[in-house]
């Protein structure tokens, strides 16, 4: 089994517990109690090996606050984190702006190249069928154009209906089982001892020298 | 209560701050108008009634009042109240029933649970401590004369009604899917059945408490005759601390904690204040002045997305199916308070958990008597906590770290590699004393909300209000001795989790729960498994805390637990110490900045936070230290050398110290520790 820690960030009731709870619990409120401080969830999904194995991935989730003061606790989040999905609310187009300043200290903060950040348009239930077409603020075309230009990956989800959610968690999986397997192999090997891996590889830190916040 | 002026009084009942009842306030009197001319009228009548609030406690309260004040100016309120004390009677309360689906808050899955109301309430200590605790069980107190139940005594139940119904008292069935005040039963730790065989034990204990209470108010001539609420309390003892401890009667939960708060102080100190602002919420909606208000308008905004998520498994805060969308007066209330909080106090603004605390308050107190009580807890029992750049929040977290570290070894033992690998990892550098001041260890991202929320949806909401009549009797030394307990609580559940086969080090990458499947966990980060278990049983396990007389006998009354002796001036002591300390960590940073040019911009971040009410400015992190980055930068070797010199010079040699007593028993732990070991080595 593989474990990862994943931590979810985004503006204020764009929906980060809802999407948890519908990946974790598969259950859906209307009216969320707002997160103070971070809730800790974990949920296990299987990903495929390229010989076509299943391999079980554990995902450590941290679900934060989003309130703008909080900020000041987040890089605890973040700390060690291998994905992190940023959410933001396609109803509001001023929680796109507040996901780029999340991407955009995510970036700066930790220096982690393998680290996967998805960004997610949640609420998109509320934009369909013709009548509620005009609900929408920001365009998919729009953001996935800022998430190819950043390298992020991207797609649009509804926590309420359920659509899509999986299918994040699974791709950011795949992604994160792809990028570390042969990382994972090399330290089996060079450990020698069976089984037995040291893990605590220490891992490019967060906030390093390269940070660079203008 | 201070003594206060006859007219001071008269001023507070004529005052808006009583608008349902006084007719001299234009509010009141519109609202009244507006009554007649609807053709609702008796729904909005009940409306009105049922704003009065959420307590019979107001109304009672009035009536004390009006007795005292000799009907100066209450023969138009008595009409109304007549008409509510005959309501009081009718007890036709229909709840919402049948109303399923989501239980509580942002629970967690956690595999542990079930296991856990068990283990609260049949797991032997293990504890030498333990063995001597001094567990007060209901009776056993107090002056041994008085045991016999008043079993004619009609059964008061808090005030809390119905949203849009008079419900004054009313007992609360084995079918009702809500509580007395509202809340779901039902949660992820107990079901219905679970909480009302609880309940049904814990009303008969609230009977003699309240029995209790009665002979206490009447020694001391305080009137409780019928459903009157008490205005007054005796003054404060070790007995009536104790009984505080054992629970306030739920129906004068609201005077008594603005009682003990000094609520009436602080009201009397600012007559007419709260109605200005509410004046100016208005005209603030309305777009008045938009620009000299930007920043109360983007409180509002965040205000505006929270008044839904506040308590949404509560009654009062549900809309009403049936008056079609029409918004809970509760709501109203909430908004008005918080955004009149936001102008009134800008440097706290609006900070998410505040919505709870004055939610919680609003079951109990009228609207602005919650504004001031919210003022108080923010500014007296909570200092800083809510502030925009949440620095009470490291504060008190970095004063419960020392209090963990020195009350709780066990404990700490776990948390403390945390600590390091927090240094380790960001800096690679030897830690200075007491890093985890500066930088405080993920642990704390939980216990962050038991403070900022006082523990609402952190434990369940009997004990919440418990330890909120603590929290006003006492102080805020309460909310450490209580998170202490708890903490220690989830270290013996990280024990037994621990005996349950994941002892050796080779399980370490075995995940909890399913450790016998022996499949490996590979982490590709630093944190150790226990790491996470840690969190997720300190994040569940204080939910499964059902009965609250149980956990006090655990932990609060616990003669022998050590972290009894804090009191308050420990605390303040305590959290001077980790301010000044953490200033001069900021400081040192700041300062090092001027002097060497290549950490020009971590300088700019940590001023900006030192600014702080910079929402805007994105990545700053005020004096969490794990984001301040200059002590992290990769100097040359000399550099660093000198820099963690001036680091250690700066911040002093001085750890702090817990003040010991000598009758206590614990004065030395080391000592004590090291007989043991010694007697140990000699037997053998």
């Amino acid at each position: 089994m593989l474990q990862f820690k994943l931590v979810l960030l985004g503006d204020s009731s764009v929906g980060k517990s809802s999407i948890v709870h519908r990946f974790v619990k598969d259950t859906f409120d209307e009216l969320r109690e707002s997160t103070i401080g971070a809730a800790f969830l974990s949920q296990t999904i299987k990903v495929e090996s390229e010989d076509q194995q299943e391999v079980v991935i554990k995902f450590e989730i941290w679900d934060t606050a989003g309130q703008e003061r909080y900020k000041s606790l987040a890089p605890m989040y973040y700390r060690n984190a291998n994905a992190a999905l940023v959410v933001y609310d396609v109803t509001q187009e001023d929680s796109l702006n507040k996901a780029k300043a999340w991407v955009e200290e995510l970036k700066n903060k930790v220096g982690d190249e393998d680290l996967v950040i998805f960004l997610v348009g949640n609420k998109v239930d509320l934009c369909e069928g013709s009548d509620n077409e005009d609900k929408r603020a920001v365009a998919a075309t729009l953001a996935k154009q800022y998430a190819e230009d950043q390298g992020l990956m991207f797609d649009e989800v509804s926590a309420k209906t359920g659509h899509g959610v999986k299918e994040v968690f699974q791709a950011i999986g795949q992604r994160l089982y792809d990028t570390k397997k042969e990382e994972l192999a090399t330290r089996q090997r060079g450990n020698g001892n069976d089984g037995q891996v040291d893990i605590n590889v220490p891992r490019p830190s967060t906030n390093d020298t390269t940070g660079c916040c203008s | 209560m201070a003594p206060q002026s006859f007219t001071n009084r008269l001023a507070m009942i004529k005052s808006p701050s009583v608008p349902n009842f006084a007719g001299s306030d234009p509010r009141s009197k519109k609202v009244e108008c507006d009554h007649i001319s609807d053709p609702r009228l008796l729904s909005a009548l009940t409306l009105e009634l049922s704003d009065a609030r959420n307590s019979a406690v107001l109304s009672n309260l009035q009536i004390g009042k009006d007795h005292l004040e000799s009907r100066d100016n209450s023969s138009s309120n008595l009409s109304v109240l007549d008409l509510y004390n005959d309501n009081i009677d009718d007890d036709d309360v229909n709840l919402p029933g049948g109303k399923e689906g989501s239980s509580g808050s942002i629970g967690s899955e956690i595999n542990l649970l079930g296991h856990e109301l068990n283990l609260l309430s049949t797991t032997p200590e293990v504890d030498p401590d333990d063995a001597d605790s001094d567990n007060h069980r209901d009776d056993e107190d107090d002056d041994g004369d008085d045991n016999s139940i008043d079993q004619n005594r009609p059964k008061e139940t808090p005030h809390v009604n119905e949203s849009s119904k008079v419900s004054g008292s009313r007992e609360i069935s084995l079918e009702d899917q809500y509580d007395e005040y509202g809340f779901k039963k039902q949660s992820n730790y107990a079901d219905t059945e679970v909480y009302n065989r609880w309940s049904q034990e814990y009303s008969e204990c609230c009977s003699r408490r309240r029995f209790k209470w009665r002979q206490l108010m009447q020694k001391h001539r305080i009137s409780t005759d019928g459903s009157s609420v008490p205005l007054v309390f005796p003054p404060k003892n070790e007995k009536l601390k104790r009984y505080v401890r054992k629970g306030i009667p739920a129906e004068w939960r609201g005077t008594a904690w603005w009682y003990f708060a000094g609520g009436q102080e602080t009201l009397d100190a600012n007559i007419g204040v709260y109605d200005k602002l509410v004046k100016k919420v208005e005209k603030i909606q309305r777009g008045h002045k938009a620009e000299k208000y930007s920043k109360v308008l983007s409180d509002m905004e965040i205000i505006e997305r929270d008044l839904n998520r506040t308590f949404p498994d509560n009654v009062h805060f549900q809309k009403n199916d049936t008056s079609s969308g029409e918004e809970p007066e509760m709501i109203t209330s909430l908004r008005r308070i918080l955004v009149g909080f936001s102008i009134y106090n800008p440097k706290i603004g609006y900070c998410q958990s505040m919505n709870f605390l004055a939610g919680l308050l609003l079951l109990f107190l009228r609207e602005e008597k919650v504004f001031w009580m919210l003022v108080i807890i923010t500014s007296r029992y909570l200092p800083g906590v809510h502030n925009v750049n949440l620095e009470g929040v490291n504060v008190d977290q970095g004063v419960l770290l020392l209090c963990v570290k020195e009350y709780i070894p066990e404990l700490w033992a776990q948390i403390k590699p945390t600590c390091e690998q927090t240094v380790l990892s960001t800096r690679g550098k030897r830690p200075v004393k007491n890093e985890f001041l500066y930088r405080l260890p993920p642990i704390t991202l939980c216990t962050a909300s038991w403070f900022m929320s006082c523990f609402i949806g952190v434990v369940p909401i009997e004990t919440t209000l418990r330890i909120w009549d603590c929290m006003f009797y006492e102080g805020s030394h309460f909310l450490f001795k209580i998170s202490l307990g708890i903490l220690k609580l989830s270290e013996h559940k990280l024990n037994m989790n621990k005996h349950r086969g994941r002892g050796s080090p080779l399980n370490k990458f075995y995940q909890h729960g399913d450790s016998s499947s022996g499949e490996r966990v590979d982490r590709l980060y630093g944190e150790d498994e226990s790491d996470i278990e840690m969190f997720q049983v300190i994040q569940s396990f204080p939910k499964s805390f059902i009965d609250v007389n149980d956990l006090f006998d655990r932990t609060i009354f616990k003669k022998r637990a050590s972290f009894n002796n804090l009191d308050q001036e420990e605390i303040d002591r305590c959290r001077k110490y980790v301010q000044t300390q953490r200033n001069k960590y900021k400081e040192f940073v700041e300062h090092k900045d001027v002097r060497g040019g290549d950490s020009r911009q971590i300088g700019e971040q940590t001023r900006a936070t030192s600014v702080s009410n910079a929402p805007k400015s994105k990545g700053v992190v005020p004096s969490t230290a794990p984001s301040s980055p200059s002590l992290r930068k990769q100097h040359g070797k000399s550099g660093t050398l000198r820099d963690d010199t001036d680091l250690r010079t700066v911040l002093g040699r001085e750890d702090y110290g817990f003040k010991r007593s000598l009758t206590n028993g614990n004065w030395n732990n080391g000592l004590k520790q090291k007989m043991r070991q010694m007697r140990k080595k000699r037997d053998k």
